[in-house]
């Protein structure tokens, strides 16, 4: 390290991180306390805060609601991997091509993603109608109507399409980005050694993304874990609480039964689920040679 | 350059027509739920939005439910407010990413490395975790409902101090050492010679502040309680409340929700679609 520079005090870093450090401490760490202290007490917003012990988590272990969360939570799990760390991947090569135009189909691809949620969601109702044009063309199998999003068995499956159609574009480019950085010239020698595309997919190019395989599965688990403003605008948790994610049981706990308390012990256990997984993914990535 | 080496000459080929059938069939599948809310957008009353088989094209195309949801819903003023929250969330936040992200990446001092790891722990704690303890935050400071409440959440990202760092620390030494010689602060410095030189990482960390301030749904919905300061996504769910049978009039809404954002990401979607490559290798 270098010694003492011209124009530096000691202060001189604190001075440029204060504003920095001023809003870590208002907007995440004071928060992040309040949540820990929340959990452990019972609130209503009309009475005061009053420390309750371990009550919200006995009460956590009795509620049958938080089991079917979590159940759908890890149900939107395994349905969203395959569409986000799979399906984007061939997105990706699809876009990789040395084709005319081909930045302005990256471009249509990634539209959902800069888009609101909310606006996202009123599309796909023109969709996914009962009359819409998903039944439309379902009846031309001979098959539907199907009520999407309020038949108990469909509706889950739906919100779960929906998010990975919205993040599909993000992944892709990520995958796109680790595509361009795979060798090409390990691609030519196994074309000369007479690989077909199938099996330079399998054996040059994913062994090769390995790095950007473990980045897509992290973010697509902690997205997954998380959903809760699809669910929120397509289905609030309905119907039967078939869509009723670990996010949305503390959102409705919180601010529709203003029971802050028990809200923030379930956020508890969503927040110590989500470092579970990322810390998994972790040590994961770093055994390897990453 | 080198994409131009490899590119082959253009010719018709059955292979090439055939990846332009499957990358047009794949855009559908994205493009399509924008166009059928536009089509909703703009058909007549004499024309059913839903049925088998799905008539899509508006005969002819007409701007009523524009209207109707532009006088019956306040939309100038949420988009009003929109501009606002984008207008004052985008440059305090570059700034204050700035300020944070300079002396991890050029100052020698300790518990630096301390400092870049709580900074990056914000990635730990999603905003959808922070929902009940903000808004007791802002109720104890007496912010609740107010234009402040949307903004300052939005100020502190731990991907722009983490950008700005890399920008930052890729500053060659002799630039800085020069300025140094001439006898300028660090501030001055920083502020003077380094910010201009990150402008590329500034701009990318705009246009996705911009993105995600106009987005912005679940906290305005949970810290805001009058409609007159409502973002414009908000206002948008506040439509599907109010006009929940008007299919048309919410589906004009929501396009009309969709245009600046639309605009924007055309006019720079290099910028973003290369930065988000960018941003995960980096």
């Amino acid at each position: 390290m270098r010694g003492r520079v011209v124009g530096q005090h000691w202060y001189t870093p604190y001075a440029f991180m204060l504003p920095g450090l001023l809003f870590y401490a208002a907007m995440f760490a004071w928060p992040a306390v309040i949540a820990i202290q929340l959990a452990f007490s019972d609130y209503d917003i009309v009475h005061p805060v009053r420390f309750s012990g371990l009550d919200n988590f006995i009460q956590l272990g009795h509620d049958p609601r938080v089991w079917i969360a979590l159940r759908n939570s890890l149900l939107f799990v395994l349905m969203f991997l395959p569409l986000t760390v799979v399906a984007p991947l061939f997105l990706a090569m699809l876009v990789n091509l040395r084709l005319r135009a081909i930045q302005a189909f990256r471009m249509l691809y990634y539209l959902p993603v800069v888009t609101s949620m909310v606006a996202v969601a009123v599309a796909w109702r023109y969709v996914f109608n009962r009359e819409g044009v998903v039944n439309w063309l379902l009846g031309l199998f001979g098959t539907g109507p199907i009520d999407f999003l309020l038949d108990r068995h469909w509706a889950l499956p739906t919100v779960v399409l929906l998010e990975a159609w919205k993040n599909a574009g993000l992944f892709m480019m990520i995958y796109l980005a680790g595509l361009q950085a795979v060798p090409s010239d390990q691609v030519e020698a196994a074309t000369i050694d007479g690989a077909n595309a199938w099996q330079r997919l399998l054996h040059v190019v994913v062994p090769s993304l390995r790095p950007t395989f473990a980045v897509t599965l992290v973010l697509s688990m902690l997205e997954a874990m998380r959903a809760f403003e699809s669910v929120y605008v397509l289905t609030r948790g309905g119907p039967l609480d078939s869509t009723l994610t670990l996010g949305y049981y503390i959102w409705s706990k919180a601010f529709e039964d203003y029971d802050m308390g028990y809200a923030s012990a379930v956020g508890l256990l969503l927040w110590a689920i989500m470092i579970v997984l990322a810390g998994f993914n972790l040590l994961v990535t770093r055994r390897r040679d990453v | 350059m080198a994409r131009r080496l490899y590119r082959r000459r253009p010719r018709i080929s059955a292979r090439r027509v055939g990846l332009y059938v499957l990358l047009i069939a794949v855009a559908a599948l994205f493009i399509g739920p924008f166009l059928i809310l536009l089509s909703s957008a703009t058909k007549p009353a004499s024309q059913d939005v839903f049925g088998f088989p799905p008539d899509l094209i508006p005969r002819p195309p007409v701007a009523t439910w524009f209207r109707e949801a532009w006088t019956t819903i306040p939309y100038a003023r949420f988009l009003v407010n929109s501009v606002i929250y984008v207008g004052i969330t985008v440059p305090v936040y570059l700034v204050i990413s700035a300020l944070t992200a300079y002396p991890l990446a050029r100052i020698a001092f300790r518990g630096r490395g301390v400092f870049f790891m709580l900074f990056l722990s914000i990635m730990f704690l999603p905003g959808e975790l922070m929902l009940i303890p903000r808004f007791l935050v802002m109720s104890q400071l007496g912010l609740t409902d107010t234009f402040a409440s949307v903004i300052l959440p939005a100020v502190l990202s731990s991907l722009g101090i983490f950008l700005l760092r890399q920008a930052f620390s890729q500053i060659p030494d002799e630039i800085v050492e020069a300025a140094r010689m001439d006898g300028a602060n660090e501030f001055a410095i920083f502020w003077r010679i380094c910010l201009p030189i990150v402008a590329p990482t500034l701009a990318v960390l705009a246009i996705l502040g911009f993105v995600s301030v106009w987005n912005s749904f679940i906290w305005p919905l949970v810290v805001l309680t009058s409609q007159s300061k409502f973002p414009i996504a908000l206002g948008i769910a506040y439509l599907s409340g109010v006009a929940g049978t008007d299919v048309r009039g919410l589906a004009a809404g929501t396009v009309i929700s969709l245009v600046p954002v639309i605009i924007v990401f055309l006019l720079l979607q290099k910028r973003i679609l290369n930065s988000m490559g960018g941003a995960v290798k980096g």
